[in-house]
């Protein structure tokens, strides 16, 4: 449509956030500015969407110098792994504002900022740039959990923050590390994400900075050992917070590790990967153990969005097309269907003033559609086959097959504790007898079906018919692999006699 | 000739000014107020001067006249326009800040000009004496200026530690000075850098010793370990405005002639880094476990003041002698000073009168009462945090850049470490405003638009400075 659609889709919903922020609108004001700057990035993503068109190689790209002695750029582009996170994003976040109709103006101006830094955190080709918008994304959250999150908010707000930031403080180093490295291999200074391949990176310090780089995205996305932030934030955080950080920023987290890690360390990350894929795989069997004890509806869609992210983390520590692809996949399938179901969870919250699983019951007589549309979200994150969710797992398990038996055997058998807990709370909370405080449950207004509606329709689209998506995705996904493909071969005959054992002698 | 006084033009403004304010304020022609604009006023003519210098660049640097003594750098022009920027915005903050004390006088801003003369001249100085008479000119302003609440216990107290200690340093910078001397035969940074590069180092005791005791003082002027123990006392016991200027200005001045000394040649440098190494990660850590644990603010941000130190002397570590510019030291200050003079010109009209709110209880829902102050001190406590995209963020990344292109990766970590620290205790006053419900009202009255307008521009050159291309 016209130049510099990617600066317009950042920078209008944060300048959007920072006019409302500095002056005094009403809530209402705020609300509609809200909605009508989220629909405009929404019809600019669309735009995006069918523009794209599927080379590999970034597109839409903006440049700009910033700091021409450092080679550091203002420079923006996207490919198939950035186009769809930004697009879960843009279609998200507009129900927001339909849903929760009357929150303060600070929580909606904070929506719209957290919109604009993802949007940029995804779309920066510049090291330096992703570090920025990486930052800039977590003060909104911040703010908003403490402002107005739960009873227990300041705990869980210094948590998420001192744990997040440490991440990121560290990252910087490593991203500083790596345009040194590049300064001192080629003699020229640059920040460029995709120059960063070229790097040949050995010894301890390499293997230092690539910790740098995992453990801040295993913060972000969260990643078993580093989860333990989650479960307080996203009970604490409100509705429309806890959405966020689930349905998008915990992607951008995984969007980190394919976008720098798997190209840039491709030895150490060959060399970790089996450590790595492990992780995810303990990260989902011990978050979904966890989920089926919690007695708080939202706690345990916190503990379930964990196992999730911890099987998209796995599809991208298998290293090969199947499982990268199946993961990005199901970054959009869960974006939708978790998302969708802790907007639910907000909904439950607000109408029966309670969060605990056992005062509710019933609520399927009461609220059918709400009823209906809960179910298929929630077997969509279950993985049900005809849904958005089954793809993006079938891909995942069959790449980690391919990658290594036991992992695989063991991320396969786990899905099955996410419908135990699932179908258990569905059944605790929507079937059995109405008590006090279901009895009076409203069903969706009109206004709130038609909102969820699209994205219902999308779950079901994505699960029957994925090809049109799927045609985005892999021609960057193979590129991914094609750049450092020599590795890549050596790692899977390696990886065939007990990589274990390989590791440790090194 | 011309030209040398062309060169010397904003020094040559400050101090004249200062005499002319100082006469004034003798025959009583002026009130504290007038005094303050005329201030104000003085440090902004000056500034502008050096502005437009640094803009036309290139003009030739000093001829023979005076003998060499005092040289004008792309980094001292630098340094100079931050000084004179903190002095404008100090004269500006007191003038709201003594509304609600009542203590002023008009020679108080005669003192805080003098003492940017002194700070000025520091800059530029390549000698030792000269550099003695910088030091003691700004030296001998700050000490009056931190006991000027003479009534006030809390001010004495501090005044008599500063003047005791400053005092001590400074005598050890004059015995260095001689040794050097002996040792050299010289006391221009020029030809001790080439004694140095002739007959080496560690050829003479008198030289190594002579380092060493300017080395002393130049670490207790910039309050780096193990010479800060002063400063928390120090900067709780001065008035606000005070405490801005000499955390800002005179850090500046302090590391400004810290780094000319420090690059006159390899083998000295060689020498110090790696002491400066361990310096810089002591005062880093020890600033911080000091910071942690206050309930002050203006005790906290002395304590952070000692970080932030810190992390100048990593930018020490990794500067080279071979093509020194300065830049990344200078853009750390400007990034620095933006941040904390932020906070303590925010101070000045939110402390209420006798400075009643100073701890972190005081300021708590904040946010509730007065948005945009909250959100100014938000942004200066995030600026020298580090967080993005702010001005304190691209003077780490600067830093942070240059130590590991130097090879100092240890150092960078332990940096980044020590940030990661300091994140709680920047956190906490930003919780404590926007998290709590507020106790005290906030109402007052302020008396006077000038410290508002300040905190508003510098919230601007926060992000402005952010945006200013460095070369490493």
């Amino acid at each position: 449509m016209f130049e510099h659609l990617l600066s317009v889709i950042i920078f209008l919903p944060i300048l959007a956030g920072l006019l409302l922020l500095v002056t005094p609108a009403s809530k209402t004001i705020a609300r509609i500015t809200g909605l009508t700057i989220s629909i405009a990035a929404l019809i600019l993503s669309i735009d995006l969407y069918t523009g794209f068109s599927a080379t590999g190689h970034l597109e839409f790209v903006e440049y700009l110098p910033w700091i021409p002695s450092l080679g550091i750029a203002y420079h923006l582009g996207i490919d198939g792994i950035s186009l769809f996170i930004l697009m879960a994003g843009s279609v998200l976040l507009p129900m927001v504002y339909l849903v929760f109709t009357t929150k303060e103006k600070g929580y909606y101006a904070n929506l719209l900022l957290v919109q604009g830094a993802m949007a940029g955190a995804v779309c920066a080709a510049d090291m330096i740039l992703f570090y920025i918008f990486w930052e800039i994304m977590l003060l909104p959250v911040f703010f908003m959990l403490g402002l107005y999150g739960g009873p227990k908010r300041l705990p869980a707000t210094l948590k998420i923050t001192l744990y997040t930031i440490a991440g990121s403080l560290l990252m910087l180093t490593a991203i500083i590390y790596l345009g040194v490295s590049y300064h001192a291999q080629f003699n020229e200074w640059n920040f460029a994400i995709s120059k960063m391949a070229q790097l040949n990176l050995t010894g301890r310090v390499a293997a230092l900075a690539f910790f740098g780089f995992m453990i801040a995205f295993a913060i972000k996305i969260p990643l078993f050992p580093f989860h333990t932030w989650l479960p307080d934030a996203y009970t604490e955080a409100p509705t429309a917070t806890t959405f966020v950080l689930s349905a998008i920023m915990a992607k951008i987290g995984v969007y980190g590790v394919i976008r720098f890690v798997v190209p840039v360390f491709d030895e150490q990350f060959a060399r970790f990967a089996i450590l790595l894929a492990y992780s995810g795989v303990i990260g989902m069997m011990y978050c979904g153990l966890a989920a089926i004890a919690q007695k708080d509806f939202k706690r345990m869609l916190a503990f379930s969005s964990a196992s999730h992210m911890g099987i998209i983390a796995l599809g991208v520590f298998c290293m090969n097309v199947q499982a990268l692809t199946g993961s990005i996949y199901q970054i959009v399938a869960h974006a939708t269907s978790t998302g969708v179901l802790f907007l639910f969870a907000g909904i439950l919250e607000d109408r029966t003033n309670t969060r605990t699983i056992e005062d509710l019951g019933g609520i399927a007589s009461k609220a059918p559609v709400f009823a209906m549309f809960f179910a298929i979200a929630m077997l969509a994150s279950v993985g049900l086959p005809g849904t958005s969710g089954f793809i993006g797992e079938f891909m995942i398990i069959l790449g980690a097959v391919k990658f290594n038996t036991t992992i695989g055997v063991l991320a396969g058998t786990t899905l099955i504790i996410g419908v135990c807990y699932m179908l258990w709370m569905f059944q605790r909370v929507f079937f059995e007898k109405t008590n006090s405080l279901s009895e009076n449950f409203k069903d969706l207004s009109l206004i709130e079906g038609l909102t969820f509606l699209p994205v219902i329709i999308l779950i079901i689209v994505m699960g029957i018919y994925p090809q049109p998506f799927l045609s985005k995705i892999t021609p960057s996904t193979a590129l991914l692999f094609a750049q450092s493909a020599p590795v890549v071969a050596q790692t899977v005959t390696t990886n065939a006699l007990l990589p274990e054992l390989t590791i440790e002698q090194k | 000739m011309t030209n040398d006084l062309m060169l010397l033009l904003p020094l040559i403004i400050v101090g004249a000014g200062a005499i002319l304010l100082m006469l004034a304020s003798v025959y009583e022609k002026i009130s504290h107020e007038m005094a303050a604009y005329g201030s104000a006023m003085i440090f902004a003519v000056a500034f502008l001067v050096q502005l437009s210098f640094c803009i036309i660049g290139n003009a030739t640097l000093f001829s023979g006249v005076f003998n060499g003594i005092l040289v004008v750098s792309n980094f001292s022009k630098a340094a100079g326009l931050i000084i004179l920027a903190c002095g404008f915005f100090t004269a500006m903050s007191s003038q709201t800040y003594f509304k609600q004390n009542t203590f002023c006088t008009p020679e108080y801003y005669c003192l805080a000009v003098f003492a940017a003369s002194g700070m000025l001249l520091m800059t530029m100085a390549h000698e030792l004496i000269s550099v003695f008479i910088a030091l003691e000119i700004m030296s001998l302003a700050i000490y009056i200026l931190v006991g000027y609440d003479r009534r006030n216990i809390i001010s004495t107290e501090a005044v008599l530690k500063y003047l005791m200690l400053g005092a001590f340093a400074g005598a050890f910078f004059t015995m260095g000075a001689a040794f050097i001397y002996g040792a050299t035969a010289s006391t221009k940074f020029v030809e001790i850098g080439q004694y140095i590069a002739k007959h080496g180092f560690l050829q003479t005791p008198a030289l190594i010793g002579g380092s060493f005791f300017i080395l002393v003082a130049f670490l207790f002027k910039a309050a780096a370990f193990p010479f800060h123990a002063w400063v928390v006392d120090v900067y709780d016991g001065a008035s606000v405005p005070v405490t801005g200027y000499m955390a800002t200005a005179l850090k500046t001045a302090v590391f400004a002639v810290f780094a000319n000394f420090l690059v006159i040649d390899g083998s000295l440098q060689a020498g110090w880094i790696k002491y400066l190494f361990y310096i810089s990660v002591f005062t880093m850590f020890v600033g911080n476990i000091i910071a942690i644990g206050q309930q002050s603010l203006k005790r906290m941000l002395a304590a952070s003041g000692i970080v932030h130190t810190g992390y100048l002397l990593i930018a020490l570590v990794a500067v080279s002698s071979k093509e020194f510019t300065g830049s990344v030291i200078a853009f750390y200050l400007a990034a620095y000073a933006v941040g904390t003079l932020g906070v303590f010109t925010a101070l000045s009209y939110l402390g209420g009168s006798e400075e009643k709110r100073n701890t972190f209880d005081d300021f708590k829902g904040l946010a509730k009462k007065r948005p945009y102050s909250a959100a100014a001190i938000s942004i200066f406590l995030l600026s020298m945090a580090g967080i993005p995209p702010t001005a304190g963020f691209m003077g780490k990344l600067y830093i942070i850049t240059s130590a590991i292109n130097a090879g100092q990766v240890t150092l960078a970590v332990l940096g980044i470490i020590s940030s990661i620290i300091s994140m709680w205790y920047y956190l906490r006053l930003i919780i404590n405003m926007y998290f709590y419900e507020s106790e005290d009202q906030f109402n007052e009255y302020v008396p006077s638009a000038m410290a508002p307008v300040c905190t508003f521009i510098l919230v601007i050159c926060v992000f402005a400075i952010s945006l200013y291309p460095v070369t490493i």
